[in-house]
């Protein structure tokens, strides 16, 4: 059993391998192109860091509020698709819906939104809202899952309505981990965000997109150095605010 | 105050952990179940709110049934029926006066109660509760920084904020240092004798049934094997109830 595996692991690895056209001497080849790509983007053009600035901010703006929205749209889907709470009929359709939505990338979203209402930051927020809403309701919906059902005993007990249960039993045990997920969820939604300028939804992505195929190798350099920075800047204020809730 | 007839409760599993109960319990009686454990009490005792849902049977409380009710009749009457678990069962994170407000989540408002706002009326009596068990000036402090005894002690401040006319209280102690036993169970003889409230109370050690117990009754295997005052309870009802394991 155990041979058969590998053995179809390899099979399908080589073929994949020979399907992309995966070859180690195009690789080697290509290194001086790298080469060359990397030393025309030294010095960086500081001169687009004006433009560079302002798109981080949109990708920012974009991340935040797109997050900000879907942490709360998703409170009631994470509530009908966590098995321990919500009734049987709900409960199914629900994650089948979480799953099929969820299946598509942030980027596909925008594509889409782009499409619906034109270019800007405001379909990147739409998509960004969209992939987000439903990650986090599963997220959500796993956390209810893992609750210790004592306190639910407890309020159900007092007499009260099923949503003060969700309220006083449920709620107050998940809060701090719903606030985890949610400053997770922002930063990868920073890093995604940054890539939305390329279909035309939205912040920094789009200078570097428009550097690229100006190949303005060196206004890129200081898009990307921005981008860098942006994301570390991110990360390291949201991994703060995140070992104190724990 | 608590009439049950012809009880059984098939747990999902197909265990059957109550079969067949008869038991009616007056207005004002200090009622302890005794029994090993897994000997149905716990499923008793959930039965009565409906928890547990009963696969037969019925079960009234103050004249009203229990069993059959809609599910707004249903919270109305549990209201009536403060329960004090083993485990405590508190919101951690909540403060303790939030913990006892719970119990007035029958009564007040539902939206704002939603939001955390509760009539004044409701804070007085919370705090008065808690007062009753000692705790008024723990009232701000988190609930997990109690210790076990005086989170039990906050558990049945919740129940008697509800108002309640029955409590059932399942192990309240043995999750507790063995000390503690007696602290938690004079609080609970105390409103049975200053309110006249009805107390059903499962517990496991047989010397505390006995110092507490107006009635014992005896749990085997899902089945009422005693019935009767403390007095009458000999050593081969002991037995009776315990089977061959010693009683714990």
């Amino acid at each position: 059993m155990r041979r058969a595996v590998v053995f179809v692991g390899i099979v399908a690895l080589a073929w994949a391998a020979w399907d992309t056209g995966a070859d180690p001497v195009r690789l080697a080849r290509g290194v001086p192109w790298v080469l060359d790509f990397i030393r025309r983007m030294i010095p960086p053009d500081l001169r687009v860091l004006p433009s560079a600035l302002a798109g981080a901010v949109t990708t920012v703006e974009i991340a935040l509020l797109g997050t900000a929205v879907a942490a709360v749209a998703a409170l009631p889907l994470g509530f009908v698709s966590a098995r321990n709470v919500a009734p049987a009929p709900l409960f199914y359709p629900a994650r089948a819906v979480l799953n099929f939505f969820r299946s598509v990338d942030t980027l596909v979203y925008a594509l889409v939104f782009v499409a619906a209402v034109g270019l800007g930051p405001f379909p990147g927020v739409l998509a960004v809202v969209a992939y987000t809403t439903t990650s986090l309701a599963k997220l959500y919906g796993e956390a209810i899952e893992g609750i210790d059902p004592g306190p639910v005993d407890a309020i159900t007990a007092t007499g009260a309505t099923r949503v003060q249960v969700l309220r006083f039993g449920v709620l107050p045990q998940v809060l701090p981990l719903f606030l985890s997920y949610i400053l997770y969820r922002l930063e990868t939604n920073i890093r995604a965000a940054t890539v939305l300028g390329f279909v035309g939804a939205g912040g920094i992505g789009f200078y570097l997109q428009t550097y690229l195929r100006m190949i303005d190798y060196a206004a890129a350099s200081t898009v990307l150095l921005v981008t860098v920075a942006m994301v570390m800047i991110v990360d390291g204020v949201s991994s703060r605010l995140r070992d104190r809730l724990v | 105050m608590i009439e049950v007839q012809g009880l059984r409760v098939v747990l999902p599993g197909a265990t059957t952990a109550v079969d067949g109960v008869d038991l009616t319990v007056r207005q004002g009686e200090f009622v302890v179940i005794l029994g090993r454990s897994g000997a149905g009490k716990t499923t008793f005792l959930r039965a009565i709110n409906r928890l547990v849902e009963p696969t037969e049977g019925t079960v009234r409380v103050a004249g009203r049934a229990v069993t059959g009710a809609a599910p707004a009749e249903l919270r109305e009457m549990r209201r009536r029926i403060g329960m004090v678990f083993q485990q405590f069962n508190l919101v951690r994170r909540a403060s303790v006066l939030e913990n006892v407000l719970a119990g007035r989540l029958g009564y007040v408002p539902a939206l704002p109660s939603l939001v955390g706002r509760f009539p004044q009326a409701d804070r007085a009596l919370a705090m008065e509760c808690l007062a009753q068990v000692g705790l008024a000036r723990m009232a701000e402090r988190r609930a997990d920084t109690l210790s076990g005894g005086e989170q039990q002690r906050v558990a049945i401040a919740r129940a008697l904020a509800q108002s309640p006319a029955v409590i059932l209280a399942d192990e309240p102690t043995a999750s507790l240092d063995p000390q503690l036993t007696g602290s938690i169970m004079d609080i609970l003889r105390r409103i049975n004798v200053e309110r006249g409230l009805t107390l059903v109370v499962s517990q496991h050690q047989l010397e505390t049934a006995l110092a507490y117990a107006t009635r014992i009754v005896g749990f085997r295997r899902g089945r009422v094997a005693f019935d009767g005052p403390p007095s009458a309870l000999s050593p081969a009802v002991v037995h009776a109830i315990y089977g061959d394991g010693a009683p714990a």
